[in-house]
């Protein structure tokens, strides 16, 4: 799931990079940069999952689980932080994003670093709201149903910790989120 | 080029002119740029008519798909 997640990511940042091309828009840079941050996140967790699951999951490979769930969520981390940079650009608000130091170490998944992305998607997913409720356009909505699934699927990875049975519900929020993504490429980019 | 677009692709200096809202001055200097970017055409014999060209029709549609990405997410270009 998480590799189909990845592909819509990654397709999302080239209509942004064709857009920043065309219209010269520092906010559509930061989207791209953000979406490329969140595929490549996600495709090394996806393939650090597999290796995991090929190896039948030996405990020689959890710190290789543990990696790639680093790697996704810095860039993440990365990724969602740009475009709460992004909404707060456009304003020209005064702002600074501190990003705490994080220390370069394998993370495995917790209570911690969940609640950082939930903060930073229920901003993003609140500016959407906020976007759509203006405009009252399909496209806002699919972005909003979009940001607003990947806050739950946040929620769900976070109370996995606690539950086991949020995982795969977890994957399935995710992927739905990144669905409405691409079905708002899709009507975007119908022929006039 | 929306002037133009809106206007059937055909639009005279001063429909131009009240539609996007310009002073004479700006408006020959864009559409000179305009013209050199082979985005749009003068056409008309006694009277000066603009129009868009293909490549200017074309991207008119690609922006109209950023115009609409980026509202997606609530950024305005």
């Amino acid at each position: 799931m998480e590799f189909i997640a990845s592909v819509i990511a990654i397709a999302v940042a080239y209509q942004a990079l064709r857009g920043y091309n065309l219209s010269k828009e520092r906010t559509l840079l930061y989207l791209n940069l953000s979406f490329v941050l969140i595929g490549a996140g996600l495709l090394v967790d996806g393939l650090s999952d597999l290796i995991v699951l090929l190896a039948r999951g030996e405990r020689g490979f959890l710190f290789v689980f543990n990696l790639g769930y680093t790697i996704n969520f810095l860039a993440q981390l990365l990724a969602y932080g740009l475009l709460v940079f992004a909404y707060l650009y456009q304003t020209r608000s005064p702002s600074s994003i501190a990003l705490a130091a994080l220390p370069v170490m394998f993370i495995q998944r917790n209570t911690l670093t969940e609640l950082i992305l939930i903060f930073l998607l229920v901003y993003v997913a609140t500016q959407t709201a906020m976007n759509y409720s203006a405009n009252k356009n399909v496209n806002a909505l699919l972005v909003f149903g979009a940001f607003a699934s990947l806050s739950i699927a946040h929620l769900f990875f976070l109370l996995y910790i606690l539950i086991p049975t949020f995982f795969p519900l977890a994957h399935i929020a995710q992927l739905f989120g990144f669905l409405l993504l691409l079905a708002m490429l899709l009507r975007v980019n119908q022929p006039a | 080029m929306h002037v133009i677009q809106r206007e059937n692709n055909e639009a005279k200096p001063t429909r131009i002119l009240y539609g996007a809202n310009l002073s004479h001055d700006r408006l020959i200097k864009y559409l000179d740029e305009l013209k050199a970017l082979g985005v749009i055409q003068e056409t008309g014999t006694d009277d000066k008519v603009y129009s868009l060209t293909q490549k200017g029709i074309e991207f008119m549609n690609n922006f109209r798909k950023v115009e609409s990405f980026a509202s997606a997410f609530g950024f305005k270009i």
